[in-house]
């Protein structure tokens, strides 16, 4: 790393252009905990509407079974379906799979971990996201 | 707790997780979608005990990941004794009140108090 990336300071290491797929997936996997957690606590406080009978759980029903809210299940979806793989992937390199065998660092010092074994793995992970959430589109919008 | 402990609660969790809510989104697709969200057909998914007992372990599961994922984020951003002190407990608190807040809407439920 060069002196000039240093003092870009945390806007440097966010950038996800500069550090290829692996830091892009390690932002898509914190955006998409971030918002599975908040979909998570919204969907305990929506459950809970049924404790008020049959009018509580219909009139809430008529907010949640709309067009954007369907687009907001959809987003959802995908983003369970990345984490899931993509977590998967992370729990399989951790425990050393994949992540290939330790050598001597020799130039051009390419990281053993980051290899096409984990790259497949992450785009994967965005391939099955989008399928999925095509697959909830035609699932909600088809009725 | 050792942070590798409260890893392999994180991945444990995690995959516990991902099979049941494999199970509990199949159940809204054995019917169809909208009818199975129908007040009825949740009413009886809540008062048929597995079910509800699967409904519990999943909201045990995904708070305990969710909030420890949280928890793991904030701490990358920021490290302190305080502020790891205060992080730590106030994802467990959050954690807690969760599991409370989802625990009475099942039992409430199952139990007819409805």
């Amino acid at each position: 790393m060069t002196q000039d990336e240093h003092k870009e300071g945390i806007k440097g290491m966010a950038n996800p252009r500069r550090y290829g797929i692996e830091r892009v997936a390690y932002w898509l996997m914190r955006l998409t905990g971030l918002g599975l957690l908040a979909y998570f606590i919204g969907h305990i406080y929506e459950t809970s509407n049924i404790l008020r009978g049959q009018v509580g759980w219909d009139e809430f029903l008529e907010l949640t079974q709309t067009t954007e809210g369907h687009a907001i299940l959809a987003i959802v979806i995908a983003m369970c379906v990345f984490h899931t793989v993509n977590g998967i992937r992370v729990m399989l390199g951790h425990g050393g799979i994949g992540v290939g065998k330790p050598a001597r660092p020799d130039y051009p010092y390419d990281p053993a971990s980051q290899n096409y074994r984990h790259k497949i793995g992450i785009y994967s992970a965005i391939v099955l996201a989008g399928i999925a959430m095509l697959y909830g589109l035609a699932v909600m919008f088809g009725e | 707790m050792r942070e590798s402990t409260i890893m392999k609660i994180h991945y444990g969790t995690a995959l516990a997780a991902v099979a049941l809510v494999a199970v509990h989104i199949l159940m809204r697709l054995t019917q169809g979608f909208a009818e199975s969200l129908e007040y009825e057909n949740v009413l009886a998914n809540y008062k048929f005990i597995p079910y509800a007992g699967m409904l519990e372990l999943i909201l045990i599961l995904l708070s305990v990941h969710g909030f420890n994922g949280l928890r793991v984020i904030l701490l990358e951003l920021k490290q302190g004794r305080i502020y790891e002190k205060a992080v730590s407990y106030g994802s467990l608190t959050a954690m807690i009140v969760l599991i409370a807040y989802g625990s009475r809407t099942i039992i409430m439920t199952n139990m007819g108090m409805v």
